[in-house]
């Protein structure tokens, strides 16, 4: 039953969690109504629909399950409970997320009842391989621990840049790591995927922004993990992130998902930046998405060398002309065809070209997009504040860096590598927000991300002061993730349980 | 003025797993026990109501009237509903209007052919939202047990006796059922087997608070009152039969610590019996958990709310099979309740009507029920389908007020 059509309504009024207030009483239900009860025929058509996605609610009373009925048993146990939010006006079945818990000693309900909780995005179940992926936004976390609510405040921008840049940007890793010899790794939560990585990272990004989601002309998602081999991310992006201007049930946005190993995320942000400064176009801002859940065949097995270094997250872009925090100064690209690293159609894990990935793919592609960029812009190393290079190891992104001239205090701020491990599409991304999360106005940042197969991408961006005024809007910053007390290890055989997901 | 309803015969199968039966053999035994009963034959049935809650899922079968019809080679009008309270109720809705004289209210379930899905079906059809959250069959009566003890605030001892309370109210029903024949669960059960299944899972209620899967069938036949003093010496009467609704989803409704639709159902159908819950000393609850019995009894006004677990511990303590509410003494759930008895699903109700129709007849055996005054006059069962989201208040007995 799960790919009948309801599947897709329960997604489509769960994913956002959407409630409605009536304009003359003020009750309040979960799921959209046209009237009140309480006011009748009169409040036809006069009621309000409220976001429950960027809000928080208390957990006010729940249990603990240990036997799930068939579709939740890969969760193995959970607390399951109930969240009230707006004092009670609104009442909703929750699960907790987040959590491992393999034994009830270990959850103390009362402790946790009275606990306030944020709503997140979240696979909703255990389907068939051959199944539409059911997706819901019942699943909560603390709002005391890892990830802590945010408010979303839209900020109608003031000042227009002469070109276009980052308007704002969000980093997703998720709770989960695996600790092996001096590297961290994110590792998902059962429930969590590229999808849920690629929405916790627009989410993030629309808070930083401050920019109405509705305005948000296009969505580019950019995955080698992606579900699916065909539906797109970007789709679920823009309906759960209601990017675009609603039209009934659609959104009045262009999705796209794109795709070059790890590049098919900072590939597009030359596109991006295109798309807004075409005067005809009339999308005023774009995002662009790199996420993944990155995927290895287990250790010991083909391909398995990849086991060492993949993590989990993903980082978005917001691109426009207006309240800028750091513009598009230049980029340069380039390509050939180098099998490094590839996954057949229907297989579930890459190969891997071994010693070849080095010198003739990674580091032939960053060097010269780097180095050919500088040129073209007329600039050195030393003119440079920060080097984001992509990072599939800890020890690539070093010596390239090294070898076009720059050193530690200049690239050690981008190198994410070792908190989060290789997050593929994310992880020149998740670099480049680590970097913006720290940087001053009127620096110069050169990103060269590298996709397997393979092509690298060089952008130069240049901070403004918005990068300050906007930079106490993100609690939850890449340094925030990545030193979080909340943070919980796993061995190596939960990380692969949760890493194959639900 | 109206005709009233009555109950001539009844008869029930042995609840539990019917591996080797048919449903449709189920229902035949159901109906030949009480049929065996009175002089009825099946040309006298003028139509039938019948109950089954999953049939279409567990068993694939789509059309049950169509096979009912089949087994009795009858043509008649035939009906089916839910739950077996539903039923009944529509059965007397249509004596009362005169429209027939004798019909045969039955259900029937059969629940472990999907013994491996059971769970998911259950719960998703009782509470969808609930379900995609990841809530199981057992959850939600956790749940209210907890909103139930932060409302009332029980703490400390008082929290020790109420969950002592609930799990004499397992160990009273399977006492109940081992004096049970039909019973899913004929033996007896100690406090410590229910407090260590809750203990060994660290969680609120265990294995031995909540009501098993189970097949089973029940049947009985329903005239109006002229016909019944024909058939019987001893007609049960209908006295009063009512329902009430509430939300799907359990998180909504307002008070998360009670059952609005029983205390609802149970109200109308007081009024029509003009019969109070002080009359009441026997009465059958819907047990799905022991959170369920102990609730019940305060929606159905048997007494105050957040005190029911002290009546049911006194009563209980020294292993009596009443609770002591008030003064008085109240049967809960004689033939072992959903607990012990079974709980296949649209045959549940015909159990609790068995039950009562029984103990009022005096024909319960080693069960009977003897009060001071002699036998119990009046009998109550209340049912539910899903969590709360209907229930049926059927006040029997074997007298009447003009």
């Amino acid at each position: 039953m799960s790919s009948e059509p309801i599947e897709r309504r329960v997604s489509y009024l769960g994913d956002r969690l959407k409630a409605s207030r009536c304009q003359s009483c003020a009750k309040e239900y979960f799921e959209v109504r046209d009237y009140c009860t309480n006011c009748g025929r009169k409040s036809y058509g006069k009621m309000d629909s409220i976001d429950l996605f960027y809000d928080k609610g208390t957990l006010e009373i729940c249990t603990f399950i240990n036997e799930p009925t068939n579709k939740f048993t890969k969760l193995g146990s959970y607390v399951y409970g109930i969240v009230s939010f707006h004092d009670g006006k609104i009442k909703v079945p929750a699960r907790l997320t987040d959590q491992l818990v393999c034994d009830g000693k270990d959850v103390d309900l009362d402790s946790l009842e009275g606990r306030e909780v944020v709503p997140r995005f979240r696979r909703r179940y255990s389907v068939g391989k051959s199944d539409v992926v059911p997706t819901i936004s019942l699943a909560f976390t603390l709002a005391d621990e890892y990830y802590p609510h945010q408010e979303y405040h839209v900020i109608q921008p003031t000042k227009d840049y002469e070109l276009p840049g980052i308007v704002g940007y969000g980093a997703y890793s998720s709770r989960f790591r695996i600790k092996e010899e001096g590297l961290e790794r994110a590792v998902p939560f059962i429930d969590e995927d590229s999808v849920t990585a690629a929405v916790e990272a627009g989410k993030l990004a629309l808070i930083h922004s401050g920019l109405n989601s509705a305005w948000i002309g296009k969505v580019y998602a950019g995955s080698e993990s992606n579900p699916y081999a065909v539906k797109p991310i970007a789709s679920k992006v823009a309906q759960v992130l209601k990017l675009g201007e609603e039209e009934g049930d659609l959104q009045g946005v262009d999705a796209v998902d794109t795709e070059f190993a790890c590049k098919a995320g900072s590939s597009m942000f030359k596109d991006a930046c295109a798309l807004v400064s075409y005067p005809k176009s009339g999308i005023e801002y774009a995002m662009v998405i790199g996420a993944d859940n990155s995927q290895a065949a287990p250790r010991g097995c083909p391909g398995g060398e990849l086991d060492a270094f993949v993590g989990y997250g993903g980082a978005a872009f917001i691109f426009g002309k207006k309240d800028v925090v750091a513009e598009m100064e230049g980029w340069y690209s380039c390509t050939s065809d180098t099998p490094d690293f590839w996954r057949r159609d229907g297989e579930p894990f890459p190969m891997h070209g071994g010693r070849f990935t080095g010198d003739p793919a990674y580091h032939k592609h960053v060097r010269k997009a780097a180095s050919k960029l500088m040129e073209r812009l007329n600039l050195k190393a030393s003119d440079i504040n920060y080097f984001v290079p992509h990072q599939p190891n800890p020890a690539f992104p070093v010596r390239v860096a090294r070898e076009l001239g720059f050193k530690e205090e200049q690239y050690s701020p981008a190198i994410q590598i070792t908190k989060f491990g290789n997050t593929y599409s994310g992880a020149s991304l998740v670099g480049l927000a680590a970097v913006l999360d720290v940087a001053k106005p009127n620096e110069r940042i050169l990103l060269t991300s590298y996709g397997s197969g393979a092509g690298s991408d060089a952008y130069l961006l240049r901070t403004t002061s918005q990068l300050l005024d906007k930079r106490q809007r993100q609690k939850i910053t890449v340094r925030f993730q990545a030193e979080n007390p909340f943070v919980e290890y796993v061995d190596y055989t939960t990380y692969r349980r949760l890493k194959l997901g639900m | 003025m109206q005709k009233r309803p009555a109950i001539v015969a009844v008869g029930r199968t042995k609840f539990g797993e019917h591996y080797g039966k048919e449903p449709e053999k189920l229902i035949e035994e159901a109906w030949l026990a009480a049929s065996s009963e009175c002089s009825i034959e099946r040309k006298d049935l003028e139509a039938c109501y019948m109950s089954d809650c999953l049939l279409p899922i567990t068993n694939k079968l789509g059309l049950e009237e169509g096979f009912l019809s089949e087994l009795t080679e009858l043509h008649v009008p035939m009906e089916v509903t839910r739950s077996f309270s539903a039923a009944l109720l529509t059965a007397c809705h249509a004596i009362q209007a005169g429209v027939y004289n004798t019909v045969l209210v039955g259900g029937i379930e059969k629940m472990t052919d999907r013994w491996d899905k059971i769970r998911d079906d259950l719960m998703l059809l009782d509470d969808p939202w609930s379900y995609y959250a990841g809530a199981t069959p057992e959850s939600n009566h956790e749940l209210m047990l907890r909103a139930y003890i932060k409302k009332h605030h029980i703490t400390g001892a008082n929290l020790e006796e109420l969950n002592l309370a609930l799990a004499e109210i397992s160990v009273k029903n399977h006492a109940n059922a081992a004096k049970n024949k039909y019973a899913q669960f004929q033996r007896k059960i100690t406090l410590d087997q229910v407090l260590s299944a809750r203990k060994s899972t660290h969680k609120p209620l265990g294995l031995y608070d909540f009501a098993p899967v189970s097949d089973g069938a029940s049947a009985l036949i329903l005239t109006s009152e002229t016909t019944a003093k024909e058939m019987t010496t001893q007609p049960i009467y209908v006295l009063g039969c009512a329902s009430a609704t509430d939300y799907l989803n359990y998180p909504a409704r307002e008070d998360l610590s009670r059952f609005l639709a029983a205390e609802l159902s149970m109200k109308s159908a007081s009024k029509t019996a003009k019969i109070t819950s002080s009359n009441l000393h026997l009465i059958e609850v819907n047990d799905q958990s022991t959170v369920m019995e102990m609730v019940s009894l305060e929606d159905l006004g048997f007494c105050e709310p957040g005190t029911a677990w002290h009546g049911i511990h006194e009563g209980c303590k020294h292993g009596q099979n009443y609770y002591e509410i008030g003064s008085r003494q109240l049967f809960v759930n004689t033939d072992g309740g959903l607990k012990a008895d079974g709980n296949p699903l649209g045959a549940t109700g015909g159990a609790q009507i068995f039950e009562i129709y029984r103990q009022l007849r005096g024909e319960a055996g080693e069960r009977q029920v003897k009060l001071e005054s002699g036998l119990p006059e009046y009998g109550c069962a209340v049912e539910f389908e899903g969590f709360g989201t209907k229930a049926y208040a059927t006040i029997l007995g074997v007298k009447y007020d003009e």
